[in-house]
């Protein structure tokens, strides 16, 4: 570790008092009236403290990325002795704050000076966005790549069994991600089939059916699913849920014995994506112009009609891109399949069997004990690439389409 | 304003329509419509005219029960059509309003084709047998909206791509197609340019060969060119109702005249 | 149009055949409707009530009380012997076989079953309880001492006679004097406080099992998220409404951030272990690590809220700031964000209580490690929040894969402490909602 608390010490105290400093001789510039300053003595202060404080931050910032990839490539950055790293650091700072005293005058445009640190600091704070999003990226690729210069990349892709091994290095495990996928999307497809129905009903039923009391009761309490964790589901799952199917379903049908399986994790699933739908789809619907309801009420038509024929199609992109994001969350969602789904990889038809998915998997493989060098462990991260992948060509084409679908009515 | 309408009787020998008597209307505690009369004649245009605010859009919702869409409006009084009251508990509004058809102040095609938009109220009442039945409805309600001409050709084009003449023609257009007797128009025109307003005027006069239409309008002038009968509101009561010739030449209420000559509105 | 029946021109008093239908399909889809959101608020209530009933009984417990005697001689013995807390687990184990005779208690108990009546975990209290007042020591003392967990699970129904005879960790004879000191009154149940400060215990201990540890991490957390979430948040959506030309640039930030907010949050796992773990090398298991992976989940939600609520500020404020000589910055910094400072909070705060519900990123950082340790906020060797921690949802999880039934209790209580959180966290955003919301 850089010795970096000293220096970030020092440079805040050093900003603080540039502060006061800077304020002070800009009043003393301006004599007896202040109306001679160009800009308020805060903002001199304000000028004196960012010229003080940003520069000194950001050489730490760029010296620890900078001496963190070095060591990875084997080369120590940091000098041996720190009192060199305090006297730059710390120099920087006592320059930043002299220069800024001396600009000080009755002419100094201390407001635009100082503003200009800030639009600064607001631009920085605006590409964490994009920060992270290459972070995502990066932190996935490269382990990918590792893991693929270890285990065949098609072999991955296409391959049918899942069976890693857990003593010692690769040889013999199979790391096939076909059972893997067509369990994530095989539960994905019973949590929508169970919730895209009944959360858009739920919508429309609340927006062009229930009087103002009903639907004072029944949104937040459909609401309240929403703000449920999905640990919470996950242990309803498993529960709750998991051996009611079992007991009523998959035993007296012959179909399996396990509490955890597709169907459980299915449901519970579904059951979290209810207020997701429903109030994506509210929105939409809402969105529909009461000229095009008028218009098929002045034909005629009954409420139900209005809806099926009128506002459903005319809402229809809409909700197709509510659905699309639903499933994005469905595809991603951790908790309720680690508990709910089971941990056997299996490439089956029987909804009452337990099977895993992609993302419990990156669970196993990287939680426990773990060793980068293995492809068992790297693994995960070509799992995660393969998720984020997914799951973001599904955003932003649901992006989209909301996109679109809101600027036709606008 | 009884021995008017029994005058208007014995000079157009129409039958009455629309009979409303003694009709409230109540938006939560503001009393939108006071006491209006009023009798609309089969196969004449009769014009709603006053200055905005004054009830005639609202009065002309009652005659279809749109108003019922609104949770908190209140009808009272007795309208009748053809003897029967429309705001009898047996009556279902949406055979009403199979009955009474409307036109609305913007042009509301659904976002569907031009075919769908027109077909749309016989689908839903069942009135065609099959799909031929169905095109030749469709032909006939698009030539009545006189806009069969511009849009034979693509049928299948989606029916918000059209001008908003075009569009408010299409609106009429599937108006008609479920065969109403009374055609309720609420300010047709208004978001229209000239040439289609004169287009949608030329259309409403060929529509009195068959049916009862009432229109809403706030120009005077369209209300003079259009209409047979006139009815002024103001300030949700209906001041004068007659003959428009009369109504515009000749008003028999101050306030009608301050309106007309655009002291008031 | 030769059907007549079906054309509107009959009388509209009565029904036609048609519309008959068309009202009955009319009240079809409507029952779907209503069927619909009972469907929805059913599973919410099923969900809670399932809860309920399993953890409601966590916030009890089953305590032993009977009279222990220390010497200074024992004590000194006890803390010079290897097994420390093995050697209190003799004394308890002699003043209880004591207390039983003397009260004519003990049955056909043999003298293991006595033994097991205790939790492993109350020699550990005890030496507490004497290291920190030696002023007890050759007194009397009136121990409320843990019992072992399945005596506890006997009381909240959880074990049975039935089951007792298929267990090899309990006795019917251990259940007989268990309800035999009851009657004495010398075993009660009470609330259970130590639940919400003891740390997590072993495997074999789930009556000791507790939710300090956990709910520190989770402050710790917390405060981390509150201070980088919050001021980069709103930075950036005042940069991004207010001050950002429309370009490439601005767009891909837009259209990341609205991405941001849909990533499934395992992923931000993946970028924790990899970047903040393995790349910058911070403590496993620590808050610093949950704090930052959960800043970066949470940045989108109060990005998209804070813009929302700068959004609804009309731009008259702006214009009139503007029209008094202020420069853009200043209309911003002194009108439209006091404004909308009520519509961040409460973004905020909803973005807040999404991060403490959050498990999957923080399985994949370590913090499912079993910690025993109150985690310090500052320590000279691992700075600042860097001590190995554990958080609320993560000691659900944890505790939902262990085998004793006894752990479901303990997650189901969890779960209702954390809720309650949650339902708090919302409540404040409601009140501070309604309390400041302004219609233009």
């Amino acid at each position: 570790m850089l010795p970096l608390t000293i220096p970030f010490l020092a440079t805040i105290g050093l900003a603080t008092l540039g502060y006061f400093l800077g304020r002070s001789r800009a009043i003393s510039v301006a004599g007896r009236d202040m109306r001679v300053l160009n800009a308020l003595p805060h903002q001199h202060g304000l000028n004196t403290c960012f010229s003080t404080l940003l520069p000194p931050l950001a050489v730490m910032l760029v010296w620890a990325l900078a001496a963190r990839i070095a060591s990875r490539k084997g080369v120590m950055l940091a000098p041996e002795n720190p009192t060199l790293v305090y006297i730059i650091l710390i120099g920087l700072a006592v320059a930043g704050l002299g220069l800024s005293m001396m600009k000080i005058s009755r002419d100094f445009r201390a407001r635009n000076a100082s503003e200009r640190w800030i639009m600064g600091l607001l631009i920085f704070a605006s590409t964490v966005a994009i920060l992270t999003t290459v972070g995502i990226v990066l932190s996935m690729v490269s382990e990918t790549l590792n893991f693929f210069g270890q285990y065949d990349w098609k072999a991955f892709f296409f391959g049918t069994t899942w069976s890693p091994s857990f003593s010692g290095r690769g040889g013999d495990s199979q790391l096939g991600i076909i059972p893997l996928l067509w369990g994530t999307l095989y539960i994905s497809f019973i949590a929508l089939a169970f919730a895209v129905p009944v959360g858009l009903f739920a919508a429309i039923y609340l927006s062009e059916y229930a009087s103002p009391r009903l639907r004072s009761i029944a949104k937040p309490m459909i609401e309240i699913l929403a703000g449920i964790p999905t640990i919470v589901y996950g242990l309803f799952a498993l529960l709750t849920v998991g051996p009611l199917l079992r007991d009523v379903f998959a035993e007296p049908l012959g179909l399996g014995d396990s509490a955890s399986s597709v169907m459980t994790a299915g449901l519970v699933m579904g059951v979290m994506l209810i207020p997701f739908v429903s109030s994506l789809s509210d929105d939409i619907i809402n969105a529909v112009p009461q000229a095009m309801r008028d218009g098929s009420l002045g034909l005629g038509a009954t409420q139900s009609e209005t809806i099926r024929q009128v506002i459903v199609p005319a809402a229809l992109p809409g909700i197709v891109g509510a659905v699309l994001l639903a499933a994005s969350r469905a595809i991603g969602e951790t908790m309720i399949v680690v508990l709910g789904a089971g941990a056997a990889a299996r490439l089956s038809l029987n909804p009452f069997e337990a099977m895993t998915t992609v993302t419990a998997k990156i669970v196993s493989q990287l939680t426990g004990d773990t060793d980068f060098g293995s492809p068992e462990t790297l693994v995960a991260f070509a799992l995660g690439l393969t998720l984020f992948a997914i799951t973001l060509g599904l955003n932003v084409l649901a992006l989209y389409i909301v996109r679109k679908y809101r600027e036709q009515y606008e | 304003m009884k021995d008017i309408n029994l005058a208007e009787r014995a000079v157009t020998m129409n039958d009455i329509k629309i009979a409303a008597k003694g009709v409230q209307v109540y938006y939560a505690d503001t009393h939108a419509i006071k006491d209006v009369n009023v009798e609309i004649e089969d196969k004449t245009v009769t014009a709603f005219i006053g200055p905005s605010g004054c009830g005639k859009s609202t009065f002309l919702r009652t005659l279809n029960r749109m108003n019922d869409t609104i949770d908190i409006c209140r009808v009272e009084g007795d309208i009748r059509i053809d003897g029967e009251d429309i705001y009898d508990p047996k009556v279902d509004p949406v055979q009403l309003r199979a009955k009474v058809g409307m036109v609305f102040q913007k042009p509301n095609p659904f976002p569907k084709s031009i075919y769908d938009n027109v077909a749309y109220g016989p689908k839903i009442h069942g009135l065609a047998r099959n799909k031929a039945d169905l095109d030749e409805i469709v032909e006939k309600a698009l030539r009545r909206g006189a806009i069969w001409d511009e849009v034979k050709d693509r049928l299948h084009a989606p029916g918000t791509g059209l001008s908003g003449g075009q569009q408010q023609r299409l609106c009429i257009a599937r108006a008609v197609a479920t065969e109403p007797e009374v055609l309720l128009m609420d300010e047709p025109c208004s978001a229209l340019d000239p040439i289609a307003t004169a287009q949608v005027e030329e259309l409403i006069d060929e529509l009195r060969q068959s049916y009862s239409v009432v229109i809403v309008t706030h120009s005077m002038q369209q209300a003079a060119r259009v209409s047979q009968k006139t009815a002024f509101f103001h300030l949700g009561n209906l001041v004068e109702f007659g003959e428009t010739d009369k109504i515009f030449t000749n008003p028999e209420d101050p306030r009608t005249e301050s309106y007309i000559s655009g002291r008031i509105g | 149009m030769t059907d007549l029946s079906s054309t509107p021109s009959n009388s509209l008093l009565t029904e036609d055949k048609r519309t008959k239908k068309r009202n009955a399909a009319e009240r079809r889809f409507r029952a779907f409707g209503l069927g619909a959101i009972l469907v929805s608020c059913l599973m919410l209530v099923i969900l809670l009530i399932s809860i309920v009933s399993n953890g409601a009984s966590s916030f009890k417990q089953t305590y032993m009380a009977f009279p222990v005697t220390i010497s200074q001689e024992e004590f000194d013995a006890a803390e010079g012997s290897i097994l420390k807390t093995g050697a209190y687990n003799k004394m308890l184990q002699s003043a209880l076989t004591e207390y039983l005779t003397t009260n004519d208690l003990l049955g056909d108990a043999t003298e293991d079953d006595v033994k097991n009546m205790i939790s492993g975990e109350a020699a550990a209290d005890v030496r507490r309880l004497l290291l920190a007042n030696a002023a007890v020591i050759g007194t009397e003392i009136d121990f409320n001492l843990l019992a072992n967990g399945r005596i506890d699970g006997y009381f909240k129904g959880r074990v049975t006679r039935e089951t007792a005879a298929l267990d090899t960790k309990i006795t019917g004879a251990q259940l007989d004097l268990a309800d035999r000191m009851t009657e004495d009154g010398s075993m009660v149940t009470r609330f259970n406080w130590s639940f919400f400060t003891n740390p997590d215990a072993s495997v074999q201990r789930p009556e000791a099992a507790g939710l300090g540890v956990a709910i520190l991490g989770s402050l710790y957390m917390m405060a981390v998220v509150l201070c980088l979430a919050l001021p980069i948040g709103v930075a950036a959506s005042i940069y991004l409404e207010e001050f950002a030309k429309k370009n490439w640039l601005t767009d891909v930030i837009e259209v990341n951030i609205a991405n941001l907010a849909a990533v499934p949050s395992i992923v931000y796992g993946i970028l924790g272990l990899a970047i903040f773990i393995n790349f910058a090398e911070l403590h496993q298991s620590s808050p610093l690590v949950g704090g930052l992976v959960l800043t970066l989940m949470t940045l989108p939600t109060i990005i998209i809220s804070t813009r929302a609520a700068l959004k609804s500020i009309p731009p008259s404020i702006r214009d009139a700031a503007l029209g008094v000589g202020a420069s853009k910055m200043q209309s911003v910094f002194h009108h439209v964000l006091p404004l909308a400072a009520p519509g961040i909070l409460t973004g905020t705060i909803i973005g807040l209580a999404q991060a403490l519900g959050e498990t999957a990123p923080l399985l994949l950082i370590g913090m499912v490690a079993f910690v025993k340790e109150y985690p310090a906020a500052y320590s000279p060797e691992l700075g600042l929040f860097g001590e190995a921690s554990t958080a609320l949802p993560v000691q659900i999880f944890n505790w939902t894969t262990r085998s004793d039934p006894a752990f479901v209790e303990r997650a189901s209580g969890a779960i209702i402490t954390l809720l309650v959180f949650l339902l708090m966290m919302n409540a404040l955003a409601i009140f501070l909602r309604k309390k400041f919301e302004r219609r233009w």
